[in-house]
């Protein structure tokens, strides 16, 4: 039972993590209000479900309609990767192409109306946004199934069902730790720090010389394909896709949370605060009905992660708006080397 | 030579004319001055000059180049560069960053970033050139500060800084000295005028008369949106001040 747990905390912390790194970007770094950041996690489930999925069909020849298509396709497939695990690995790398392609070309759409938007509407629009393809996607079955969900490959299918888990945590940590090597490097740079510059002072940035819509679209460009990595990596663990898994609260709130809690513009931070985020959740989650009939909780048990998303964020705001880890300077080698120069001095 | 020309500009906000047509021409290397009570139109002068707002009417030009209603982003590239009224430092950020942001590095581009090669090159000139203009405003050490903690005064110094990063043609300043210590304030003008000897032009609104008046070399006076004065060299200067029209305006005041 704890390994399990683990496990889930685990895999939790990394597809978490994807979100939260390519999140701290948007909103940590560049100032943008992503209140969107869910239609990027769903862009990787339409990758995987309404793209690979459809590939799948035509593949295989599977005729009838696409949700049951989808059934029969990747039971094919998963039969070919029980036999040869390097298309279980294929079909990974081609999902993770897939979302990262569409979640670059969504993202880059999706900022557009910020071109003449302040701040708090932008927000607000990209959250509106974000909910009218959710609930497109939802209500439409012929998109990744809506409501009613359609299968996807098990990409582990050559792993013994014991060991599945364990395979798949391993595989999305790898990955998450990858992103962070990307953020850092990416980061870390002028590029980071003119993403920082726009946050503080718009018209500083504009005054000297840098276009702020171009600088908005590149950060979303990249911020949603790393999003849609999660979305893509989370709807292969599933094995299947249900649209009512990518609401606002799951993949726009608590990741934003996460941000807040471990430091906003700080990758370390952010490590920690999907952490501690995770743990809570996963626990409660596994526990909410020894809790609700040991403490005698009058309401549904599933409301508690939301009320504690609640509590946590008001009580960060209130006293620790720099979260746990505070931001800190960039500082690129050069900026090094002469600073290390004039402290010897 | 002239550097910078406008001819007949003209602002609206909603139905009050705030620029009612005006024409100024900026000579290379001087420093011009427009003064002129609150609400006269020299800061929206300036930022349509700048490109903050777009005229209405008119036309500016800079080394003979039109540049109307350009974006400021744009305008940089000419080698425009301004400073804000109320300073606009980025304030979570160093002093060091601050004044980096000055000047672009090719690692501003995502595909750049990810390569050292691409970028390192230029970071090691602009850092070094950072700090021969930290040390020139005397801030050297405050390199490592935030600029949200640092005085008025210091923050507009930091602005010139930033200024001073791009190699800029023209310095344009809205109210450099508004609200710094006349300590401090003479020292950014001393700086004005070691910039001006390697030739750069500066446009500057400012209120306080007294402190900037031993500096300048060309003076406009605005008023309801118009130029009612205009001076160039000591003698006219003086004339201008002592023109009625003028001194009612500033008595008034």
């Amino acid at each position: 039972m704890i390994i399990e747990i683990i496990s889930l905390i685990l895999l939790w912390f990394g597809i978490y993590y994807i979100v939260s790194l390519s999140l701290n970007m948007e909103f940590g770094y560049a100032g943008i209000p992503n209140f969107g950041k869910a239609l990027s996690v769903l862009v990787g489930a339409i990758a995987v479900g309404g793209i690979l999925d459809r590939l799948l069909i035509l593949y295989f020849g599977v005729g009838g309609d696409f949700i049951t298509g989808t059934t029969y396709a990747t039971s094919m497939l998963n039969d070919l990767i029980a036999s040869n695990p390097i298309v279980g690995i294929g079909i990974l790398i081609l999902a993770i192409i897939l979302a990262s392609i569409l979640g670059f070309i969504v993202g880059a759409i999706f900022i557009l109306p910020s071109a003449k938007l302040k701040e708090d509407y932008l927000g607000v629009t990209l959250l509106a946004i974000s909910e009218a393809v959710f609930l497109i996607c939802m209500y439409n079955l012929n998109i990744i199934g809506g409501y009613y969900g359609i299968s996807t490959p098990d990409i582990l299918a050559f792993v013994p069902g014991e060991y599945r888990g364990w395979a798949f945590t391993g595989i999305v940590l790898f990955i998450a730790f990858l992103v962070y090597l990307f953020f850092e490097r990416l980061l870390n740079t002028p590029f980071g720090r003119v993403l920082r510059a726009m946050r503080e002072n718009e018209d500083t940035v504009k005054a000297f010389g840098r276009d702020i819509m171009m600088l908005r679209i590149k950060t979303m460009a990249i911020g949603s394909a790393i999003g849609a990595i999660a979305g893509a990596l989370y709807s292969l663990y599933t094995v299947n896709i249900i649209a009512n898994a990518f609401t606002r609260v799951e993949w726009t709130f608590f990741p934003f949370l996460m941000v807040l809690l471990g430091g906003k513009g700080n990758n370390k931070g952010v490590a920690l605060g999907v952490l501690c985020y995770v743990v809570v959740k996963v626990l409660l989650d596994v526990y909410k009905y020894n809790l609700k009939y040991t403490l005698n909780i009058p309401f549904e048990p599933v409301w508690l992660s939301y009320m504690l998303f609640g509590v946590l964020m008001l009580l960060i705001l209130y006293y620790k708006p720099s979260g746990l880890i505070p931001e800190k300077p960039i500082i690129t080698p050069p900026m090094k080397k002469k600073i290390m120069e004039i402290s010897n001095k | 030579m002239e550097i910078l020309r406008t001819e007949n500009i003209v602002k609206y906000f909603g139905d009050f004319k705030a620029l009612d047509g005006v024409s100024i021409s900026v000579n290379k290397g001087d420093v011009t001055l427009i003064i002129g009570p609150n609400g006269s139109g020299k800061s929206t002068l300036i930022n349509v000059i700048t490109g903050f707002l777009k005229a209405d009417e008119g036309k500016v030009y800079f080394e003979n180049k039109d540049i109307t209603n350009k974006e400021p982003s744009e305008l940089y590239h000419h080698g425009i560069v301004r400073t804000f009224q109320t300073p606009q430092p980025l304030k979570e950020m160093t002093v060091l960053e601050n004044l980096l942001i000055g000047e672009i590095n090719p690692g501003e581009r995502p595909l750049n970033a990810l390569f050292y090669k691409k970028w390192i090159p230029k970071e090691e000139e602009m850092v070094e050139k950072a700090f021969k203009i930290l040390e020139f405003l005397k801030l050297s050490h405050l390199y490592d500060r935030k600029a949200g903690e640092l005085s008025g005064g210091q923050m507009k110094l930091v602005e010139i800084g930033r200024a001073l990063m791009t190699n800029p043609k023209m310095i344009v300043m809205d109210e450099p000295i508004a609200g710094v210590a006349p300590g401090l304030a003479h020292d950014i003008f001393n700086h004005v005028l070691e910039l001006k000897e390697k030739g750069i032009t500066f446009l500057i609104v400012e209120h306080r008369l007294d402190i900037v008046l031993r500096y300048i070399d060309h003076l406009y006076v605005m008023f309801n949106g118009q130029i009612i004065a205009e001076g160039r060299g000591e003698e006219e200067i003086k004339k201008v001040l002592s023109d009625p029209k003028v001194v009612e305006i500033y008595i008034g005041e």
